[in-house]
């Protein structure tokens, strides 16, 4: 069963954040990378650049028009994302809690439904 | 070589047979398995191209047997500094391994040396440890037993093989971690042991029969892995009540496959499937087979009481004709040998079908409670509340059932349900 755990990220909080605390952070999800990567849990872990690098692409009359910034305007964005493959709830619930930023923020934990086939781009109706 | 077997098929087939000597021997399933796959990988390119050889068993165990010294080998040459005594057991390899190959001159099909099936079993044991997480016992089983790549068990399970080969071979750390041995579980332990192998054959038929009708031309099939794991099993303990049913279990719920999934993929319940579609020999086979275990069997389990459930609706020449008050029977007596909220609900739709709807839904009210997320309780609710004539109540149950699903096809069939009894 996948899973997709995703951290919100604030602008504000994060540069609020000592540079010491900053590196010690990146430190804790290297090792927790390294861990799930090595259990073979972990399917992938990404994370966006500053919302002011988001571009929003819409089609106007048939042509690409492209703004800058996020759809929403919110506080917090998506900051980060992991892929898991779990063999339970429960497991993804613990290993979302094992997230070094689980002490400042929540997570969301998606339980994947869709994924399509590399063959045939077909949903697979991922269970 | 038997003619008409693939060469795919006959080094599937002795795959488990050539690790368990290895294992017998010089243990270590990481080394072993490492070895038995790279002479597997060496007969898949060579047999095909230059034609198998006479005895292909003992080719194979030949060439893992040269493969295993290797590894250990280079292994010994790493830790030469740690462990001194390491280093003597490779020359000892060889020439003990050859000896005994030039001894038996086995056969190349079916399970023809004497120990051969003590020690897929033990291998099967020692794949479903219980120091692993469940999808580490599937991924092991069906490299180790199963003899598929890991390549193969990725595909089937839609991660990067990157992330399969990790499972893997953690899975083979977190076993010599465990201090496990090549040897059979005591007696002590044995039958939980075997519950955790049939389990795990019974997950990877699931996970086959789950994934949707389009997909399963591409995705390694793995309800035939399940079968044939549990055929396997079935050869290795004749006896074993439990294990004949987990076959005819499986048989039976895939004699459904082609009626279960419509053109497009969606999912067609049992009520609607076409019949005619169900495959009669596959039914045949597996109520032959739980007929046949249910006379002899001393003790009544839950794979035999499903597989006689499984049997009732098989045999049914439809809904209307299905025997409810036997299924119903069949499901008090799993419920007392198999507790649970989901064999409550199978209970529940016993009670309807024999009873009328209003008995069912009083029946599923106190699992409420326990199933309120599940979307298999919200679905049944919606089919109760539709026979009793409640169409709004369906409506809204089908709804919550699609919401919960993890499925997409379940979901898919789950929200044209909800619609249809809006609509009408």
């Amino acid at each position: 069963m996948k899973y997709m755990l995703i951290i919100y990220g604030n602008e504000e909080l994060w540069n609020s954040v000592e540079p010491a605390e900053q590196q010690r952070m990146f430190a804790a999800f290297d090792e927790f990378n390294k861990t799930h990567y090595a259990s073979g849990e972990l399917l992938g872990a990404y994370g966006v650049a500053d919302a002011a690098a988001t571009k929003l692409v819409r089609l106007r009359d048939g042509q690409p028009a492209v703004t800058d910034g996020p759809y929403l305007e919110t506080k917090e964005y998506l900051a980060s994302w992991y892929l898991i493959d779990v063999d339970s709830e429960q497991r993804a619930l613990e290993i979302a809690a094992a997230l070094p930023s689980a002490v400042h923020q929540p997570t969301e934990v998606w339980p994947i439904l869709h994924e399509a086939s590399r063959e045939t781009g077909a949903d697979m109706g991922v269970a | 070589m038997t003619t008409g077997q693939s060469t795919e098929d006959l080094l599937r087939e002795l795959a488990p047979q050539v690790l368990g000597v290895l294992m017998r021997r010089y243990d270590g399933l990481d080394s072993c398995e490492d070895a038995v796959q790279e002479a597997l990988l060496d007969a898949a390119v060579q047999w095909p191209a230059s034609g198998s050889p006479e005895n292909p068993r003992a080719w194979l165990l030949t060439v893992a047997t040269r493969r295993l010294a290797d590894i250990l080998r280079s292994e010994a040459a790493r830790r030469r500094r740690e462990d001194a005594d390491y280093l003597a057991t490779p020359p000892a390899v060889l020439p003990g391994a050859d000896a005994w190959l030039s001894d038996t001159g086995l056969v190349g099909t079916g399970l023809a040396g004497p120990r051969d099936g003590d020690d897929t079993l033990t291998l099967l044991f020692l794949c479903c440890h219980p120091a692993l997480t469940s999808s580490s016992q599937v991924a092991l089983t069906l490299r180790a037993v199963g003899g598929l790549t890991t390549a193969e068990i990725a595909r089937a399970f839609v991660v990067p093989e990157s992330t399969m080969a990790q499972r893997i071979s953690r899975a083979k750390q977190q076993i010599r971690a465990a201090g496990a041995r090549f040897a059979p579980p005591d007696a002590a332990d044995r039958d939980e042991r075997l519950r955790a192998v049939q389990q795990v054959a019974y997950l990877i038929f699931n996970e086959g029969y789950t994934a949707s009708a389009g997909e399963s031309l591409q995705r390694t099939d793995l309800s035939t892995e399940g079968i044939r794991l549990a055929r396997l099993l079935r050869r290795l303990l004749p006896d074993d009540a439990e294990t004949a049913a987990l076959l005819a279990l499986m048989l039976l719920t895939e004699a459904r496959r082609a009626a279960r999934v419509a053109p497009d993929g969606a999912l067609i319940p049992l009520a609607e499937q076409d019949r005619a579609r169900w495959d009669r020999a596959l039914i045949d086979e597996g109520s032959a087979l739980i007929e046949q275990t249910l006379t002899t069997t001393t003790a009544l389990g839950p794979y035999q009481l499903q597989a006689a459930i499984a049997a009732v609706h098989d045999e049914a020449a439809s809904l209307t004709d299905t025997d409810w008050t036997e299924i119903l029977g069949l499901y008090e007596l799993l419920a007392q040998v198999s507790p649970g909220p989901m064999v409550s609900l199978g209970k529940a739709v016993a009670v309807a079908m024999a009873h009328g709807p209003a008995a069912g839904l009083a029946a599923t009210d106190e699992l409420a409670g326990q199933l309120a997320k599940h979307h298999r309780f919200h679905a049944v609710r919606g089919h109760l509340l539709e026979m009793s004539g409640d169409r709004a109540g369906a409506a809204s149950a089908y709804d919550t059932a699609a919401r919960y699903a993890t499925n997409a096809a379940e979901k898919r069939y789950l929200s044209r349900q909800g619609r249809r009894s809006r609509e009408t």
